[in-house]
C-alpha cells in the first residue's frame, strides 16, 4: 500500500506537480486505509464514487495550491448537496441535501476533494461521539476509548491518517476537545471568520466550523481557503489575509496570559504538569507569562447551557417530519405528526437538551435566564478584550482530562458539561482558539493545550503553535490495531 | 346597543411591494405556480440562514413616516417560536420588542370633524406559507414564505364600525399612495384583525376582549363589528361573563364565528435572532427613503383645490391613483382642472371602464388632454358632442380638429333658430325665469338644459348662453 | 429547592417541543430537568452585569441585501424531500379544521 498520504502536503504537492501521482492515486490510498480501519467508524457515508470523479476532473486542472487534489473529510453536520448529511440522526439519516454549504463550495474551489462525512455526537449535542445514531467512534490512540466530541469522526479520521484534512464544527469545543483527545490540531475561527451557512444550526450565536489537521501549517492553509466573507451569512466577516505569514516567525517576547481558572483543581494533574513545560519553553524565549481573572469564566457552564439548549430548542424546532427528514407513518392527525416525529426522530441528549432550552425560553423564563445570560456572557467577553490589551494570547489545558473509556457517563449530561469547562468560555466571548497536541501522558494518550487569541488574531496563535510544534517534534501518528494484523 | 361603549383597537398586515423576499433573494410573487418562488432559505432546510432586504426596511421607513410613526434607529429581530405547519422553521422572525416605527397616527374625517386613529407601532415580520384545506389534508404553498409584512397595530381607539372602515380606507389609501403596498384585501396582501370589547362607561376597565381574524374586505370588517357588537352586548345585558376568544368573519353566514378560545397567553418563547445582528438606520437612509415617496392624497387634494377643483372632484380623483397621477403631469400647465377633472371622472373613466384600460393604454396624449379640455372649457365641444368622438380620440392618433370635421360635428349656430328655442323654453317655464330673476342664478342651468335637451345636444352652448342672459335680463 | 419538576411541568414543557414522552420519560425528566436546572440557578443570581447586550459575540451592524432576485427552486426539488406530497404541493395532516 502507497503511503503518500502520510507525506506532507509540501511533499504530496510536489508529487502532483511532477505527475508522479495523480488525485485518484490519493483518493484510493484514501479509502484503502479507510477501509482498513473501518472499525474506528469515522464515518457516516462515503463517497467514493463522486470523489474519483472529482479527482479526475483535476487532472486536467493547473495545480494552483498545495490543498490541491487532497482528500478531506466533512464533518456531518455540514450540508453537502446530494452527498446525505445526517448530522448523525435518525431524524435526517437518508436526508439529501439540495444545496452546499458556502464552507463545502470553498473546499471545491480549493480543489480538495471531499471523501465522507464524518461520525458525530447528535446535532453536535454531546462531548464523546456517543450520542450518534450510527453507533460510536473509537478513538485510533486506544479503540476502548472515546476520540471526545462532537466532531470525533473528524478527530479520528485525521488522527488516524485515513484523511490528511476533516472539517470540524464547535459550539462549545467539539474541534479542540476531540482534537485533544486525538493529538491533532484543531481550530476553532473567531466567531464570524468562516460563513455557517449550511451548518446545521446547533446554537446559532456559537457555532463556527473549522480545520482540523495532522500539523499547524497545514490548518493555516484550511483556514486561508474557507475563511471569508459570504452574502448568505450577516455575520461573516471579509478577510484578505494568509494565516501561515506568522508561522516561524520569532516568537520573542511574547506576552502570554492564563487564567486561574484554567490551572485549577478541575484540571488532571498530568495535564498541568505538560502545560508547565510549554510555560518553561515559553519563559526560555523571555515570554511573559502571567496569571490573570476573567469576570463570570467560573460560570461559563451555566451560562453556555443556558444560551446553547436555549437557541437549540428553536433551531432544531424545523424538524418536524413535512418538509424533509424523517416523518412518523400514518400520523392520526398534524398533532400526532409532531409529537411522534419528534419521539421517534431524536436520540435521548437532544431531546433532553430541546426540553430544558424550551423550558429556558418559556413565560417569563426568558428574560429570567436567557436575556441575563446573554447579558453576562457580553461581561465576559468584555473581560477577556481587556486581557488583550495587555498580552498577544491566551494559553490553557483544552481539556480537564484526557480520553476516557466508551461508556463513562453516557448518561450523565451535568458531567458532560464539565467536560467543556476550558473550552466553553471561547465560544461565549466569540473567540479563536485551536487545541495544539503538546505531549502524552503515562499510558501514551494525547494531551493538548489551548492557545486563545483576541478576535481575528488567528495569525498569532498559528505563529505561536508552529514554534512549540517545532519544538517538541512530537510523533502523533497512532499504531493502528488495523495495520500491525496485516 | 347603545349602553355599551365599544373599544376597538385593530391589526393590520400588509404585503410590502419588494423585488425579493424579507429574508431570501426569492422572488416576491403573487399568482404563480405553487411552489415555483422559493429556494432552501424560504423552506427552513437546515443550515439555511436569514439574509435582510434592504428595500424592506426603506419600505418599512416609508411606513412608518406616511403613519406619522417616530423611526426607531437601531432594532434587530427576535424569533417568535411555535409549531404550525405553514411557518417553515416552526419560529417566525418578527421585530417583537424594537418596532421600527412607533406613536403615529393616522387622520380621519367623520361627521365633518377630524380624529386621530392612534398607533401604537409598525413592525416588520415575514409571511407564513399558503395552506389550502382539503379534506382531511392541508396542502402547502412556499411561493409566500418569507414575504415581508408590515404590521401596523392601532392603538384601542376606535369607537364605532364606521370609523373602523374610515380608519382602514385611509390606511389603505396612504400605503397605495406611497407605493408601499397593493393593499389588495382580495389577494390577501392586506389583511385586517380586529380586537373589540365592551365596557358600560368610559371609567370602566376594558370589557373581555374577542379578536377576529382575517377579515376579507373592508365593509367586512364593519360588519363583522358591528355584530361583535351586536353579539357580546346580548351576552351583557343577559348578564353572562365570557371568555377571550379568537373568531373569524364568514362571508356566507355574514357574521363572526368561534375559532378558538384563547389560552392563557400563547407561550411564543420570543428570543433575539442570533443570526441577524443589530440593524442600524441612518440619518440619509431615512431622508432617501422619504424623498423617494410619491405626493401624498392630502397633498394632492390640497393641490387640487388650489387648482379650483371641486371637493368632491377632488375626492373622487384621488380614488383613482391612475387618474391621479395622469392628471398631475399637468400640473406644470394651465390647464383647467376642474374641467379637466369632469372628463376625466365622466366620459373618460367611462370608456375605461368598459374597456378595462387604464388611461396610459390609450392615445390620449398630454398635448390631445389639454386641447380636449381646452375646446370643452370653451363650449365648442358639447357634452354629446364629447361622447361622440371621445372613443376614437382615445383609440388613435387623430387630433381633435380632424375628429370634428369628419364626425360632422357643427353645432348649431344660426342665431334665429336658437332664439326662437330659447323664446319657447321662457315661456314653458315661467316658475324658472321668476327664481333667476328673483337671483338665483341656478335656474339658468336648468333652462340652459332644457334647451340642449330641445335641440338634442347640438346647439353651440356659447351661443345660447348668450341669447338666453341677453332674453332674461330684457 | 424542589428536587424534582412537576409532571404539569414537564409536560407543559414536551408541549412546547412538541415532543411526546412517555410515563417513564416524564418521571426522568422531572429529576434530569431540575438537576440541571439547579445548575443552571447560580447564573441567576449575578447582578453586577450590564444590561446592554449584542445578540452574538458579533460587533459589526447588518449588512443589508440588496432587493434583487436570485436563484429559485424548481418545484421538483422542493418536494424532493417532503415525506407527503400532492401535485406541486407538500401535503400535511390536516390543518384545525375551523381556520
Amino acid at each position: 500500500m502507497s503511503k503518500y498520504l502520510d507525506l506532507s502536503l509540501i511533499e504530496i504537492n510536489e508529487l502532483l506537480k511532477s505527475k508522479k501521482i495523480t488525485p485518484t492515486d490519493l483518493v484510493l490510498e484514501c479509502f484503502e486505509k479507510i477501509e482498513k480501519n473501518k472499525d474506528l467508524n469515522c464515518f457516516i457515508t462515503l463517497d467514493k464514487e463522486g470523489a474519483l470523479e472529482k479527482a479526475k476532473s483535476l487532472e486536467d486542472k493547473e495545480i494552483k495550491s498545495l490543498t490541491y487534489g487532497i482528500p478531506i473529510a466533512i464533518k456531518d453536520n455540514i450540508v453537502t448537496k446530494n452527498i446525505k448529511t445526517t448530522a448523525a440522526s435518525k431524524m435526517l439519516e437518508n436526508f439529501i441535501p439540495i444545496y452546499d454549504a458556502d464552507v463545502v463550495k470553498k473546499i471545491n474551489d480549493a480543489d480538495m476533494i471531499i471523501i465522507g462525512k464524518t461520525n458525530m455526537d447528535e446535532f453536535a449535542m454531546g462531548s464523546s461521539t456517543q450520542t450518534s445514531f450510527f453507533g460510536n467512534t473509537k478513538n485510533p490512540w486506544n479503540k476502548s476509548l472515546v476520540p471526545g466530541g462532537s466532531s470525533g469522526g473528524s478527530a479520528a479520521a485525521v488522527s488516524a491518517r485515513l484523511t490528511p484534512i476533516a472539517l470540524g464544527s464547535d459550539t462549545g469545543g467539539s474541534i479542540r476537545q476531540p482534537s485533544s483527545f486525538c493529538g491533532i490540531v484543531g481550530l476553532k475561527p473567531t466567531y464570524g471568520r468562516v460563513s455557517r451557512y449550511g451548518l446545521i444550526a446547533f446554537a446559532s450565536s456559537l457555532d463556527q466550523i473549522g480545520p482540523m489537521t495532522r500539523n499547524v501549517y497545514e490548518n493555516a492553509l484550511v483556514l486561508n481557503a474557507i475563511c471569508g466573507k459570504s452574502s448568505n451569512d450577516l455575520t461573516s466577516y471579509e478577510t484578505n489575509e494568509d494565516f501561515t505569514r506568522l508561522i516561524g516567525k520569532d516568537i520573542e517576547g511574547m506576552k502570554i496570559a492564563i487564567p486561574k481558572f484554567y490551572m485549577s483543581d478541575a484540571i488532571d494533574k498530568e495535564i498541568k504538569d505538560k502545560l508547565n513545560n510549554i510555560i518553561d519553553l515559553l519563559k526560555s524565549k523571555n515570554c511573559t507569562i502571567d496569571y490573570v481573572d476573567i469576570k463570570y469564566i467560573d460560570k461559563a457552564v451555566p451560562l453556555y447551557q443556558i444560551i446553547a439548549m436555549g437557541e437549540a430548542s428553536s433551531n432544531l424546532a424545523r424538524f418536524d417530519g413535512i418538509r424533509y427528514g424523517y416523518s412518523y407513518e400514518n400520523p392520526k392527525d398534524i398533532r400526532d405528526l409532531y409529537f411522534k416525529t419528534r419521539r421517534f426522530g431524536f436520540g435521548n441528549e437532544v431531546k433532553r437538551r430541546i426540553m430544558i432550552g424550551s423550558y429556558l425560553l418559556s413565560g417569563k423564563n426568558a428574560t429570567t435566564y436567557y436575556n441575563k445570560a446573554m447579558a453576562i456572557r457580553d461581561d465576559m467577553r468584555n473581560s477577556f478584550l481587556k486581557v488583550y490589551q495587555d498580552y498577544d494570547l491566551i494559553i490553557g489545558p483544552t481539556a480537564t482530562t484526557k480520553a476516557y473509556p466508551l461508556g463513562q457517563d453516557l448518561d450523565d449530561a451535568v458531567k458532560a458539561f464539565m467536560d467543556d469547562i476550558l473550552t466553553i468560555p471561547v465560544n461565549m466571548a466569540g473567540l479563536p482558539a485551536m487545541s495544539l497536541p503538546i505531549g502524552f501522558s503515562t499510558d501514551h494518550l494525547p494531551i493538548g493545550m489551548q492557545i486563545i487569541a483576541a478576535p481575528f488574531k488567528e495569525a498569532k496563535i498559528y505563529q505561536l503553535a508552529s514554534f512549540i510544534e517545532k519544538e517538541l517534534n512530537l510523533d502523533l501518528c497512532p499504531k493502528l490495531g488495523g495495520e500491525s494484523n496485516e | 346597543m347603545s349602553k355599551y361603549i365599544p373599544t376597538i383597537g385593530i391589526e393590520v398586515h400588509v404585503e410590502l411591494k419588494t423585488k425579493t423576499k424579507i429574508f431570501s433573494s426569492s422572488k416576491n410573487g403573487y399568482g404563480s405556480m405553487a411552489n415555483s418562488l422559493t429556494n432552501v432559505v424560504d423552506l427552513g432546510y437546515p443550515g439555511t440562514l436569514p439574509t435582510l432586504n434592504e428595500e424592506v426596511i426603506n419600505t418599512a421607513i416609508k411606513a412608518a413616516h406616511v403613519l406619522n410613526c417616530k423611526i426607531r434607529k437601531k432594532q434587530h429581530f427576535d424569533r417568535k417560536n411555535y409549531f404550525y405547519p405553514d411557518n417553515p422553521k416552526n419560529y417566525q422572525i418578527t421585530e417583537a420588542r424594537t418596532p421600527i416605527g412607533y406613536d403615529g397616527y393616522v387622520e380621519i374625517e367623520i361627521n365633518n370633524e377630524k380624529k386621530k386613529i392612534e398607533i401604537e407601532e409598525i413592525h416588520i415580520e415575514e409571511d407564513t406559507c399558503k395552506s389550502a384545506h382539503r379534506g382531511k389534508v392541508s396542502l402547502l404553498d412556499f411561493n409566500r414564505a418569507g414575504v415581508p409584512l408590515i404590521e401596523i397595530v392601532s392603538k384601542a381607539c376606535i369607537e364605532t364600525n364606521e370609523e373602523a372602515k374610515l380608519y382602514l380606507e385611509k390606511l389603505r389609501q396612504l400605503l397605495f399612495y406611497s407605493d408601499i403596498s397593493d393593499c389588495k384585501m382580495e389577494e390577501g396582501s392586506m389583511r385586517c384583525d380586529a380586537n373589540v370589547s365592551l365596557r358600560k362607561n368610559i371609567a370602566d376597565p376594558l370589557g373581555t376582549k374577542c379578536e377576529i381574524k382575517n377579515i376579507g374586505s373592508i365593509s367586512n370588517v364593519g360588519i363583522a363589528i358591528s355584530k361583535e357588537i351586536e353579539r357580546q352586548a346580548k351576552l351583557l345585558d343577559q348578564g353572562e361573563s365570557f371568555q377571550e376568544q379568537t373568531r373569524r368573519f364568514d362571508d356566507k353566514l355574514n357574521d363572526t364565528i368561534l375559532m378558538r378560545v384563547k389560552e392563557t397567553g400563547n407561550d411564543y418563547r420570543y428570543f433575539p435572532e442570533p443570526d441577524i445582528p443589530y440593524v442600524i438606520i441612518t440619518d440619509e437612509r431615512i431622508e432617501k427613503a422619504i424623498s423617494s415617496l410619491p405626493m401624498l392624497p392630502d397633498q394632492r387634494k390640497e393641490l387640487y383645490l388650489s387648482r379650483g377643483v371641486s371637493e368632491v372632484n377632488a375626492t373622487k380623483i384621488i380614488a383613482n391613483r391612475n387618474l391621479s397621477d395622469y392628471l398631475n403631469e399637468f400640473l406644470d400647465t394651465n390647464l383647467n382642472f376642474q374641467v379637466a377633472t369632469n372628463l376625466l371622472l365622466g366620459d373618460i373613466s367611462g370608456y375605461l371602464n368598459r374597456q378595462e384600460k387604464e388611461i396610459n393604454q390609450t392615445e390620449l396624449t398630454k398635448e390631445k388632454f389639454i386641447e380636449l379640455v381646452k375646446k370643452v372649457e370653451e363650449n365648442t365641444l358639447t357634452s354629446k358632442n364629447v361622447k361622440d368622438i371621445l372613443d376614437e380620440y382615445l383609440e388613435t392618433s387623430q387630433t381633435l380638429d380632424e375628429l370634428i370635421q369628419k364626425n360632422g360635428i357643427s353645432n348649431i349656430t344660426d342665431e334665429s333658430l336658437l332664439t326662437e328655442v330659447v323664446d319657447k323654453i321662457i315661456l314653458e317655464n315661467p316658475d324658472s325665469v321668476k327664481d333667476y330673476q328673483a337671483g338665483k342664478e341656478r335656474a339658468i342651468k336648468f333652462l340652459m338644459g332644457q334647451i340642449m335637451k330641445e335641440t338634442k345636444g347640438s346647439a353651440n352652448p356659447k351661443l345660447v348662453n348668450e341669447i338666453l342672459i341677453s332674453k332674461l335680463n330684457k | 429547592m424542589k428536587d424534582a419538576l412537576t409532571k404539569e411541568e414537564v409536560l407543559h414543557v414536551a408541549e412546547l417541543a412538541r415532543i411526546e414522552i412517555s410515563e417513564e420519560e416524564l418521571q426522568m425528566y422531572q429529576v434530569k430537568l431540575k438537576t440541571l436546572l439547579n445548575q443552571i440557578e447560580e447564573v441567576t443570581k449575578i447582578n453586577d452585569h450590564d444590561s446592554d447586550y449584542l445578540i452574538a459575540p458579533w460587533q459589526e451592524d447588518a449588512i443589508l441585501r440588496s432587493d434583487t432576485e436570485g436563484e429559485m427552486l424548481n418545484s421538483k426539488d422542493v418536494l424532493m424531500n417532503a415525506p407527503r406530497k400532492s401535485g406541486n404541493y407538500i401535503e400535511v395532516p390536516v390543518v384545525i379544521t375551523n381556520e
